[in-house]
């Protein structure tokens, strides 16, 4: 299989992580950059110039020439696209959230398998080192039985359509549950069955919340709780992070996933920044899906995980409404 | 001022030891479950040994009375001292139940004597800067907090943290700073929910506790006592204009390392402010009652924070959402 490259290509530009991926798409080895569609038409072409890819005014274009597409669109916008790409028999990797419903993410998965295309979903939290380290101790029996997990996921407000409830489905709790909801599932093989959560509009002055502290009970008895709350300040020196506390019987461990970074001391911006200097998660999570395409192997983060996280992210919107804890089979109807 | 410490445990030998050198401040009698417990700390600090701890609570030459032992026999001290007539210092949680609590501040306001609890965190700096920063509209209004605070299993150190009937667990003994801490930044939350796990014997005790306040905040609190590594605390501060954020394992002004590996990791950090939070807190305590005035943290707010860690109990036992009157 030396040299056989798979054909991507990338749909819309309108999240912040779009540039990151056409960056990442244009330097993997095993990727054949095809082209951007984008529904702004202007933002795409100028997207495509910069990347050095190629415009395609039409969807059908793009797809025709493609063997799978990331979807760096709105979330609500997920759904459309995925099915175009399935009725097409292209595989596809979405950023996330799956989507902004439950229904939306089972009709996803389910035109999927029928059309016999993958679907990926972008988590690259399960491709940091240090997380992957955590899984394999826990696997091992390093740190006994886990009890309890403390998750964060907090960040800067991302603005654009974040904050648009029909775009994004929600604030922060949509943006940032589910990364850490995925990583406590996948790093304890577990599932999340109760959801509380209180959440607050407090900082940007929007329609949907930006801070959130949600608790979780699992399967196995242990609870965690995911702080997701968009409170870094635009003065803070890196966009947010993510960090795991896990209490074990037989040992606590901390994560801070972007702990690798130096501190540029900037008199031009007149503060501080963090400049990472780990692993890109993006170019392995996004190599990994590729690879498990060309390999004709089931892709590593799929729909159903998608979804999964999901469930947690709507479970906390009807615990904050009904002031109570909600389970999640509540949600999964 | 003439003091009696009763306890000789981390926060009785720390009184005593704290007492010294304040003006018009003198410890006198120290006493513990044994005399040869209270013996070291007595005769470092040139106090005699009382055998028998009730006999100190109506000592001659107390003044006031230090309550430093386990967190079940507070009560018994503390109300012997008060119909003694002694002013009384307790260390926090001001008792293990609520009844118990209610009953050391009756006994104190009954007797006329001050009533004082060691919600020592008040008197740490780092934590009166957030306070004046959200008094004084710096961070703009909060809208979410995070506190954490850990500690090794100290059950392996002092038996009676394991009985959650003696200690009420790291809910009553460690998170129960913060849960004031809460209170003191924010006033009084409007419910609470909690979660937590408590493995006896080995001594890990871990909690994690939502408070949302009517309006803002939505407040994060987590005690540990699986912290292996040793005591820290921290937290994050944001408010609509800001973010404070404290964490004291990235706070130390120095670090120390020795051959060998790590030992039994230290109790507490290691002071490095010229004078500590404790001796602030002594000082603070007894000029205000030589003046006749109410102490900072007095019975009826130690009671309320304590409500408050027992609230954090009710929902982590029961699943349920509390909804909090203070």
């Amino acid at each position: 299989m030396a040299g056989v490259k798979l054909r991507v290509g990338l749909i819309s530009f309108a999240h912040v992580h779009a540039a990151g991926v056409a960056r990442t798409l244009r330097a993997l080895d095993q990727v054949d950059f095809i082209g951007v569609h984008d529904e702004d038409a202007a933002r795409g072409r100028a997207a495509a110039k910069e990347h050095g890819a190629r415009w395609h005014e039409s969807l059908d274009g793009l797809l025709a020439a493609s063997d799978a597409v990331v979807i760096e669109s709105t979330n609500a916008d997920h759904r459309r696209y995925t099915e175009a790409a399935a009725a097409r028999g292209v595989h596809v990797l979405t950023d996330k959230p799956i989507a902004t419903t439950v229904a939306d993410g089972k009709a996803m998965i389910d035109t999927c398998a029928r059309a016999g295309v993958e679907l990926g979903i972008a988590f690259p939290v399960r491709s940091s080192p240090a997380v992957i380290a955590l899984r394999e101790a826990i696997a091992g029996g390093m740190l006994g039985t886990i009890r309890a997990v403390r998750a964060a996921n907090p960040g800067q407000y991302p603005g654009r359509w974040f904050g648009d409830k029909k775009a994004a489905g929600g604030g922060a709790v949509m943006d940032h549950t589910v990364h850490a909801a995925d990583a406590i599932r996948w790093l304890l093989a577990d599932e999340v069955m109760r959801v509380h959560a209180e959440l607050g509009s407090f900082v940007y002055g929007l329609d949907v919340e930006d801070c959130g502290i949600l608790t979780l009970d699992l399967a196995s008895g242990a609870f965690a709780s995911i702080d997701c709350s968009w409170s870094r300040p635009q003065t803070f020196p890196t966009w947010g992070g993510v960090t795991l506390h896990v209490v074990g019987d037989k040992a606590t461990v901390d994560i801070d996933v972007f702990r690798q970074a130096l501190t540029h001391y900037d008199d031009t911006a007149g503060r501080a920044k963090l400049v990472g200097w780990g692993d890109d998660l993006n170019t392995r999570m996004i190599g990994d899906f590729v690879d498990a395409i060309l390999a004709r192997r089931r892709v590593p983060i799929d729909g159903e995980a998608g979804l999964r996280a999901l469930e947690v992210a709507i479970a906390a919107y009807r615990s904050a409404e009904m002031r109570r804890p909600v389970d999640i089979a509540a949600v999964r109807a | 001022m003439r003091i009696g410490v009763i306890g000789t445990g981390f926060a009785g030998a720390m009184h005593a030891r704290s007492a010294q050198g304040l003006d018009d401040v003198r410890v006198t009698a120290i006493a513990a479950a044994t005399p040869e417990e209270a013996a070291p700390i007595a005769e470092e600090v040139r106090a005699r040994i009382e055998s028998e701890p009730l006999a100190l609570c109506s000592a001659k030459d107390v003044d006031l009375v230090v309550v430093a032992t386990p967190t079940h026999l507070h009560a018994d001290y503390a109300i012997a001292a008060a119909k003694a007539g002694k002013h009384v210092f307790c260390e926090k949680p001001l008792a293990r139940t609520r009844e118990q609590a209610e009953a050391i501040v009756r006994a104190c306001e009954d007797a006329r004597v001050a009533l004082a609890v060691g919600h020592v965190v008040r008197y740490f700096p780092e934590y009166q800067i957030a306070k004046r920063m959200i008094g004084d509209g710096t961070l703009g209004k909060p809208a979410i907090a995070t506190l954490v605070r850990g500690n090794f299993p100290v059950g392996s150190a002092r038996a009676w943290y394991l009985d959650p009937e003696k200690s009420g667990g790291v809910v009553l003994d460690l998170m129960l700073h913060d849960l004031d801490t809460a209170r003191w930044w924010f006033g009084e939350p409007a419910r609470v929910y909690a979660r937590r796990l408590h493995t006896g014997a080995s001594g890990l005790d871990y909690a994690i506790a939502t408070l949302r306040f009517a309006d803002r905040p939505i407040v994060h609190i987590e005690g540990s006592w699986a912290e292996h590594a040793g005591f820290r605390t921290g937290f994050e501060l944001r408010g609509d204009r800001g973010m404070l954020v404290h964490d004291s394992r990235a706070a130390s002004p120095f670090l120390v390392q020795a051959p060998g590996g790590a030992g039994s990791p230290a109790m507490m950090a290691t002071p490095t402010l010229a004078e500590s939070p404790y001796r602030r807190q002594l000082r603070d305590i007894f000029a205000r009652v030589a003046r006749g005035d109410r102490p900072l943290v007095d019975g009826r707010e130690g009671l309320r924070s304590l409500a408050l860690g027992l609230a954090v109990i009710e929902s982590a036992d029961s699943g349920k959402v509390i909804e909090w009157r203070a």
